[in-house]
């Protein structure tokens, strides 16, 4: 029997509000506001006392999946992330850089959205690139 | 030429008493005012905060909420509820700035359809005295 | 030692007397990275026992027990957190029996912040626990509660209006609270609020709240403390409860014994 509160940040916007996620023997249970945190002092928005919705949630994608036709398959990493490199330079050649938009997001790190924009803008030369946060 | 004001009334009627006294009231040709929009319920009971609050935002001038008699409600206590309930929400409305005599609890049964004809009377010129919804609130009606 | 620290260790050194006979106890615990609340048990270090930052403790106590109905378990609770387990209790969300309450009396400072009129583990004595702490008398209300009845009418509406726009609708007041707990929420019913409308002319949102919360709201304050757009909204709740009083008799947690009367029919107020 463990009940503790977890303090992170949330995930979701650029504010980085701290809360505390209730976790009683190892499952997610809530959340709590951290009233200590200098930035959120204790209040939250709607999808910061939601933060956790996404983990358990049964839509969640565990494998990558690769559709053929109609259905959606399981494959290994390799393979998925074979297939969307040959895609993407396939659509560049054939199209041009500006056919193809790049999407990072606020649940990455910063470091990581810093690497997608360096393969949009150095290798696929195109600089549509965003963010879920504007959108 | 400025429109005289007729006000808008939404009546919850419970199915046994109420709402029968009221049919009762139109089968015997008793006229009742035309501003009342009835709403059949089975009980006065199951009127909820929120069904009144939606009426008065969707811009009724007034809403009446008519049930059995203490002690003959069909559902036992039922009405014991809206009892209780209709007078703490007048004290909210009036807190908001709403003037609770907007909101009105009586009992009629079936065989009042007199009373049904009285009460509704007098609500429309309660609340013609007091002037459409929009005067409190500043809001379009939907 | 100021007089928290003194209370602090007499509550460390009683749970320790008693963790072998419970289950746990649910407290603050302060670490490094902040307070939160946590389920102390045997073994656990006493040290990191903290009484602030306040958070609403009384929901933790239903989560456990929920998952485990025969644990017994202590909880460090102040006056308002006993108040809300009182009301749990009556709906069946806590079971009062299988709980042992350590009550912490808040200080002047503490109840003048929350306006409490009862800052102090008064309910206690319907529990089986330990009180610790002088209790102070209670603060004065909140000011716009006491002069409320001088606002006229006229301007109530637009002070509601102001405060209402202000509100992004996080749900923030509804979760926090200990006394909100149902399954199936009015709030969340796209009947009665909304979906994906900020600031509607008409603030269904906060008058359903406020009526539901009617004869349950044991003015905690987590409600408005976690609202970040800081709306007054115990000053609503807080003239309700004065009108439950008056015209149903009820206090809520008063008295585990007392029932809900919105529950109860007529003749047997």
């Amino acid at each position: 029997m463990e009940y503790k509160n977890v303090l992170t940040v949330c995930p979701y916007c650029g504010a980085g509000c701290g809360l505390y996620i209730q976790v009683l023997d190892g499952k997610i249970v809530g959340v709590l506001p951290a009233k200590e945190h200098p930035v959120s002092r204790g209040k939250l928005c709607i999808k910061g006392w939601n933060a956790t919705a996404f983990v358990n949630h049964p839509d969640r994608l565990k494998k990558p999946l690769i559709r053929e036709g109609d259905r959606f398959r399981e494959a290994s990493w390799d393979e998925a992330l074979g297939l969307v490199a040959d895609k993407l330079l396939q659509i560049r050649d054939t199209y041009g850089p500006q056919a193809i938009g790049f999407l990072c997001s606020a649940k990455c790190t910063n470091e990581e959205n810093y690497l997608l924009q360096k393969l949009a803008r150095s290798l696929f030369k195109t600089n549509n690139i965003d963010h879920c946060a504007r959108l | 030429m400025a429109e005289a004001f007729e006000p808008k009334i939404i009546a919850f009627l419970c199915n046994w008493c109420s709402y029968a006294g009221a049919d009762n009231a139109g089968v015997a040709r008793m006229e009742s005012p035309p501003n009342i929009l009835p709403i059949r319920v089975m009980c006065s009971g199951r009127v909820s905060p929120e069904m009144i609050l939606r009426a008065f935002r969707a811009g009724a001038d007034g809403v009446l909420v008519l049930g059995c008699h203490i002690g003959e409600c069909h559902y036992i206590s039922g009405n014991h509820r809206t009892a209780k309930r209709i007078p703490l929400l007048r004290k909210l409305l009036s807190y908001v700035g709403i003037n609770p005599e907007r909101l009105r609890l009586d009992w009629v049964s079936s065989a009042e359809a007199p009373k049904f004809v009285r009460v509704t009377k007098e609500f429309v010129e309660t609340i013609r005295a007091l002037g459409p919804i929009e005067r409190e609130l500043n809001l379009k009606k939907e | 030692m100021t007089r928290k620290d003194e209370i602090l260790e007499a509550i460390r050194a009683h749970i320790a007397e008693k963790l072998p006979e419970l289950d746990g106890v649910i407290g603050l615990r302060r670490t490094q990275e902040g307070t939160a609340p946590y389920l102390f048990r045997q073994g656990d270090d006493l040290s990191e026992l903290a009484l602030e930052p306040r958070y609403p403790l009384a929901p933790i106590v239903s989560l456990l027990q929920r998952h485990y109905p025969e644990a017994r378990f202590g909880i460090v609770a102040r006056g308002c957190d006993i108040r809300a387990l009182v009301e749990m209790a009556k709906r069946n969300q806590v079971n009062p029996d299988r709980l042992y309450i350590l009550g912490v009396a808040c200080t002047a400072e503490e109840a003048e912040e929350c306006h409490c009129s009862e800052p102090a583990p008064a309910q206690m004595n319907q529990f089986s626990g330990k009180a610790f702490g002088e209790p102070v008398p209670g603060a004065s209300p909140h000011p716009l509660v006491a002069e409320y009845e001088k606002i006229p009418r006229e301007e109530r509406w637009a002070f509601w209006q102001k405060q209402f726009a202000k509100c992004i609708k996080c749900y923030g007041c509804r979760n926090i609270c200990p006394e909100c707990f149902c399954e199936a929420c009015a709030l969340e019913d796209p009947l009665w609020v909304e979906p994906g409308v900020l600031a509607p002319p008409f603030p269904m949102f906060h008058l359903i709240r406020a009526l539901h919360m009617a004869t349950r709201c044991v003015l905690c304050r987590q409600c408005e403390l976690t609202c970040p757009a800081h709306i007054p909204l115990t000053v609503l709740y807080e003239l309700m409860r004065q009108d439950v009083k008056e015209l149903l008799g009820y206090e809520p947690g008063a008295d585990l014994e007392a029932a809900p009367p919105l529950s109860l029919t007529l003749a047997e107020v």
